[in-house]
Formats: structure tokens, sequence, C-alpha cells
């Protein structure tokens, strides 16, 4: 018998990006905003969390899911700050999926949140090819781990719509330019939002929870428009 | 290591499509790997030939890496590029907009 070719020509993850999509649709109709958190391992993404849920809590009735290979310790630490929070543990998988964010969401009481933060397998390849339905990426990069890192994992950086620049305070021990660490950044995508914040001293969070509140305030209104 | 989550995923598709065409066997796989779709060719490539082999016999996976594609919003120019930044040719800005080289995609099964 010879051999047929048959073209297919199908999304390696499209059934990823329908479910993806399904959770776009839903968070849009509740007029939820999400971020989606990536960053290597150790870039200080729960620790930034605990002082953002500590600076919006009073204000924004936030939905968090943290993931991570193994152990629940990230969404352990962030339930002390008294928000409702779901892990994700993916036991060895280095990314979290549209399916995964999909099932968490039903631990949520969504008419009653405004802002749902995704906090992403620590992994700065893997995270970025999987959609998860939210509504913007945002990559973390912390100071201890070079300039050049942008330049290393483009894709995370050419996808985020916010970069966090974490840890300042440790910048007059180390020979690291920030400078330097942005222009790498902005050389792969020149329209990142950029925030340099230090969980140890607060600096830079008051403008980062302002950014999400303004998104947040913003989803709201397009939703309620949509609803009218 | 997200090319074995993949890998898996392909090998779905895979078995979908087979499920519509009774009676045949599959003896190749082409899947387009875009340069900037974050995978990694060698790696999907062995990951596909361990997963294929599981369920079918004798499956050649030909894994083909797609070129990155730029384009300039300034002049609208299009380039092809491998590594950012991506700095239009013509007239030195960096290009904002990714045309191609994104996707990944399952291409073509063959079979008899």
């Amino acid at each position: 018998m010879s051999a047929e070719r048959v073209n297919v020509k199908e999304k390696v993850l499209s059934a990823n990006d329908q479910l993806a999509a399904g959770t776009r649709e839903r968070l849009a109709r509740q007029g939820i905003f999400s971020i989606n958190l990536i960053s290597s391992p150790g870039s200080g993404k729960t620790t930034l969390l605990e002082r953002t849920v500590d600076l919006l809590k009073d204000s924004v009735r936030l939905a968090l899911v943290a993931g991570d290979v193994q152990t629940r310790n990230d969404a352990e630490r962030l339930i002390r700050h008294g928000v409702p929070v779901e892990a994700i543990e993916t036991g060895g998988g280095c990314h979290l999926d549209a399916r995964q964010v999909a099932r968490s969401l039903e631990a949520f009481d969504l008419a009653g949140t405004d802002l749902l933060i995704i906090e992403n397998v620590g992994n700065l390849v893997c995270p970025s090819s999987f959609d998860l339905g939210e509504s913007m990426k945002v990559v973390l990069m912390s100071v201890t781990e070079g300039e050049d890192k942008p330049l290393k994992y483009p894709a995370a950086f050419r996808r985020a719509s916010a970069l966090v620049l974490t840890k300042i305070d440790l910048v007059p021990h180390l020979q690291f330019s920030t400078e330097q660490a942005l222009e790498n950044a902005c050389s792969i995508n020149p329209d990142l939002e950029v925030f340099s914040t230090s969980s140890y001293t607060g600096e830079g969070l008051e403008s980062w929870a302002g950014w999400l509140t303004d998104h947040v305030l913003a989803n709201k209104e397009n939703a309620e428009g949509a609803g009218s | 290591m997200h090319e074995m989550s993949l890998a898996l995923e392909i090998r779905s598709i895979c078995e979908r499509e087979l499920a519509k065409l009774p009676e045949t066997r599959i003896t190749a796989l082409g899947v387009d790997v875009g340069a900037f779709s974050g995978v990694e060719v060698d790696t999907l490539q062995f990951c596909l030939e361990v997963v294929m082999s599981e369920r079918f016999h004798g499956v050649r996976c030909e894994v083909v890496r797609e070129p990155g594609v730029a384009v300039c919003l300034t002049c609208e120019q299009e380039f092809k590029v491998e590594r950012a930044p991506f700095e239009c040719p013509e007239c030195g800005v960096i290009a904002r907009g990714i045309s191609g080289g994104q996707g990944l995609q399952v291409s073509y099964l063959e079979v008899e």
C-alpha cells in the first residue's frame, strides 16, 4: 500500500488555547482583571505577592492561584494574608496549563473577585508558551540574576506586558546596572511597563499596586459597559 | 522540559486524526516549530520519538524549524530574524511586531 499524506495543520496547543479562551471570556464577563506572574525560581514572586496583597486587600477583592512543582508552601504563606488562595501542585510539570487554572477557578467566588493573580511555577522558559486565559503576563526579574536575563530568555519578556524588577535594595551590594538591565529588557520588548521594587523596603510597591488597581477599575467599567 | 507535554499533545492530535481514517496505519508525522515558539527542536524530536513509539511502530518524526519574521511598525518592512533585539535593517528601529515563527503545529501525517 502506498503512503498518503494527510494535511493536519493543527496548532499543538489548540486544546490548551481553547480552554484559555474560555477562562478569558469567563473572567471578562465578571469584570476580573488577571495576571500570570512568570519568573525564574527565587526571583521573589511570593514575597512580592504578600506585599501586594497587604497593600490592596482593603480596596480590591483578590483571588490567588499559586503553582509549584511540589509543596503547598507558597499557597500557605499567602493564605496567612487573609485572601482566598488555591494551590496547584504540578507534580513534576514545569509550567501551569489552562486546564489546571480553569479547574482551580471553581474554588473561588468569581462574582466577588476583582483581581486574579496566578503565580506560575518558577521557570523562565516553559510557562511563557502556555496561555492560561489571563489578561496580561507579568515577568519578574531580581537584581541578583544579572542584566542579561532578558537576552537569555527573550520569550518571557516579549510576551509580558509589564516587568517587575525585584530586590532593588540589594543593588548597592552588587555589580548590577539597573540601566543596562532595563535597556536589555526594552530591546526585547519596547512596550514593557517597568516597576523597580523592593519587597523588603517597600520601594516602588505603591506604583505597582496603583497600576494593578487602574487595570482592575478599567476592567470593571468595561464589564459594566458590556452588560448594560 | 515542556517539550514532553507538547509531544504528548501531538500524539493526542495524531490519535484524533487517525480515528477519522479507519484501516490506516501512521508511517510519518510532520511538526513545524517556530523559531520563537519557545520549543527546542532537538528536545521535541527526542520526546516525540519516545511517546510515538509507545503507541505506534516505526513512525518517522520530521520536526522542521520555521524562521522568525519580524515586522517593523515604523517602515512596515518585514524581515527574517534569529535573535533579539530585532533591529529593522531599513530604519534601525526595534521592531515591535513578530509576524512569523511563533507557531507550533502538526503539519501532516503520512498514512498507509
